[in-house]
């Protein structure tokens, strides 16, 4: 079997080992450091960290991140970067069982049941059953990855220009659907993010686009400081504005492992909440949002007593949090296989396989195979980690949160500052940073969500290659994109998924969906 | 224009300011983009030229913003909030300043030498630090020493990234 093979390689890539001679021992010693898995745990640890952390979201974190990584070579770094994400899922369900906010927005249905489970005295359960259930659906996930990474890559060595530009027409439309908030407002954003990315030097003519004939805009808005000025910046603005009120349970916490009939209840949900999970992960624009609210709808459906549920049904805990992990999971597929990011996080993964000069897509597993399988052999690795990370460090976690947000957000404006610098030692990116940081601001007091705007930039130069490629190959006609029969279902999964989005009993629902 | 009931419509009046504002705003940035791309040729469908994108995006942008500023007229929204300026200036000025500071810079009659991180990463804590409605100074002063410390032994040893610390007095 190819898949055990390749999953091989994966696993030797993440135990590599290097020989670190210390400079202050003047060689005389060399330790053995297993680099990979160190970065894996580091990250891993950091995600879990800002995870927990309500207020320091992972699109901020890996940006800030990003100038960390330039060092490291590419596996190393995309290892960490990856852990730092799904690490953040983990701890996001720490804080919503412990203190009743989401410390992830896809941590919000743990609340529900977690955090009255917690009051209960019972948090130690729900805490477990989440690791748990999570550990069991990211590893389920990650055979899912390997299993489907070949066969899509190979699918998409079929993908033309059209077909490529037409994928990412949907996967847009799907961001602007499941994106929080009013429809109208996730389109001017990615609409926005679009044009912002046109900015900056033609490629194919040479001529300098809308950039105010200045020279450091000639290379077009920097990706990191985009993203850290509307995610970091604008973030702590915004929490400064709100300050939150954190109860943290003051009862115990109680027995973490779950007991034999609980693991009994437990089972089923998980595997459903695994397997719709996965599913959703893998859409393109950001399915895996879903994935917790469909998982609990799910479970409560078929409860025999759903009136339990929001009064501490471990069913409501143990489903969400494997659907989400699943999903956090699978949402690396279109990334890895096709090129395309799902969503923010994804997009800045993106930004940070550029920076190390990996031009994502179906090429990146036959050019570099030991960063493909070895990102999803730590995967594996990283959900053991948390397992292990997380239940012991409980306590650690809940000192960590009564951090007062005063000294949290110099901190993060220090490493923005730092990293921002570092990625061009360029100090007028700082101030550039600055006005994004207005920038995003102002989306944020008018209503805005500024998430589907970075994957709308970070597409957005990538369609434009590709919309130009595919109008030379048909020589200018518009309907290449319908004649082809794959451009053409992919363009009608759009436009079915906007109609369905607008009817109103749909928006509705929606609402409903993404107030709960 | 989501969660918002129609309420019976009688004349027409703003029932959404935030709305409103929002598209006003999409209109103004798309305005801004299409006068910044006013010289770049469209070209043709088989040879798209460089301002094709750009102005059909800003079109769209444009659009996007008169049907936010037309449904703030029919739904009932949200309020438009006012700016904390305490924040805006004090953590986006930190940031500045350490941009300017960094390595020095020289605008005009204004000259600062290259101060480097062990005074850069000061600042910008004690600065930003200050926007915090329950600023403590003495915590801040000690904080800001230790995460520039801590920062200057990840970036500048740890990961080796060329960042001046103090030029001035350790020459490096």
């Amino acid at each position: 079997m190819d898949v055990f093979a390749n999953l091989a390689l994966g696993f030797a890539t993440v135990w590599k080992i290097v020989w670190w001679a210390p400079g202050f021992l003047q060689g005389a010693v060399s330790l053995p450091i297993p680099i990979n898995i160190l970065l894996c745990f580091v990250g891993c640890l950091v995600g879990t960290l800002i995870g927990v952390l309500p207020g320091v979201g992972p699109i901020a974190t890996i940006a800030m991140l990003l100038p960390i990584t330039f060092g490291l070579d590419p596996v190393g770094a995309l290892i960490m970067l990856a852990g730092i994400y799904y690490g953040a899922q983990y701890g996001g369900s720490t804080t919503a069982i412990l203190v009743n906010i989401p410390g992830e927005a896809t941590s919000v249905v743990t609340t529900l049941d977690g955090h009255q489970m917690a009051k209960q005295g019972r948090a130690g359960v729900a805490l477990g059953v989440a690791a748990l259930g999570s550990f069991f659906a990211g590893s389920v996930a990650t055979i899912v990855i390997a299993a489907l990474g070949a066969p899509l890559t190979k699918l998409a060595l079929l993908f033309g220009p059209a077909e490529y530009f037409s994928l990412m027409v949907m996967g847009l439309c799907f961001a602007v659907v499941l994106a929080r908030g009013s429809i109208l407002k996730a389109f001017c954003m990615i609409m926005l993010g679009l044009l912002l990315s046109t900015v900056g030097t033609d490629l194919e003519t040479g001529q300098e686009r809308m950039t105010f004939g200045f020279p450091p805009l000639a290379d077009g808005i920097d990706f990191a400081v985009l993203a850290m000025g509307v995610f970091g910046f604008a973030e702590v603005l915004r929490n400064l504005e709100n300050p939150e009120t954190r109860d943290v349970v003051k009862t115990k916490i109680g027995k973490l492992l779950p007991s034999l009939s609980e693991i009994k209840q437990c089972i089923n949900p998980v595997l459903r909440g695994t397997g719709v999970g996965a599913i959703l992960g893998i859409l393109p624009g950001n399915g895996a949002v879903l994935g917790p609210f469909a998982s609990y709808t799910i479970e409560k459906k078929i409860a025999a007593d759903p009136s339990r549920f929001g009064k501490g049904a471990i069913e409501g805990v143990a489903g969400p949090e494997s659907a989400n992990n699943a999903g956090a999971q699978t949402a690396f597929i279109p990334l890895l296989t096709l090129g395309i990011p799902p969503n923010a996080v994804m997009a800045l993964m993106v930004g940070a396989m550029t920076i190390h000069g990996i031009i994502p897509g179906p090429q990146v597993m036959t050019k570099n195979p030991d960063l493909f399988w070895g990102m999803i052999a730590s995967m594996w690795i990283g959900n053991l980690m948390l397992l292990v990370i997380n239940l012991p460090l409980v306590g650690l976690w809940v000192k960590l949160l009564q951090v007062p947000y005063r000294l949290m957000f110099p901190a993060i404006l220090i490493f923005c500052c730092i990293g921002i610098y570092s990625v061009n030692n360029q100090p007028v990116d700082v101030a550039f940073t600055a006005m994004f940081g207005l920038f995003g601001y102002i989306l944020i007091k008018l209503g805005f969500e500024p998430a589907p705007m970075l994957l709308g930039f970070v597409l957005g130069r990538l369609m434009e290659e590709k919309l130009r490629q595919a109008l030379i190959i048909s020589r200018g006609s518009f309907m290449t994109f319908l004649e082809r029969p794959i451009s053409a279902g992919l363009l009608l999964v759009a436009v079915i998924v906007l109609v369905i989005a607008l009817l109103p009993a749909m928006s509705k629902k929606r609402d409903e969906v993404f107030t709960e | 224009m989501s969660l918002n009931k129609i309420e019976q419509a009688r004349g027409l009046r703003v029932r959404s300011p935030q709305d409103l504002a929002a598209g006003i705003f999409m209109i103004l940035l798309a305005a801004l983009a299409l006068f910044l791309a006013r010289d770049l040729p469209l070209g043709t469908l088989r040879q798209i030229g460089p301002g094709m994108l750009p102005k059909s995006f800003a079109v769209i942008c444009a659009g996007l913003g008169v049907m936010l500023a037309l449904t703030s007229l029919v739904y009932k929204g949200e309020q438009l909030q006012g700016f904390s300026w305490r924040g805006v200036i004090f953590v986006l000025g930190g940031a500045v300043l350490f941009g300017l500071t960094i390595r020095g810079f020289d605008i005009g009659p204004l000259k600062v030498p290259q101060l480097g991180l062990v005074v850069s990463g000061p600042i910008v804590v004690l600065v930003a630090g200050s926007a915090a409605t329950d600023l403590r100074w003495k915590e801040l002063i000690i904080f800001a020493i230790v995460m520039t410390t801590f920062c200057a032994l990840l970036f500048k040893y740890a990961l080796g990234l060329p960042i001046p610390l103090a030029p001035w007095l350790l020459g490096i």
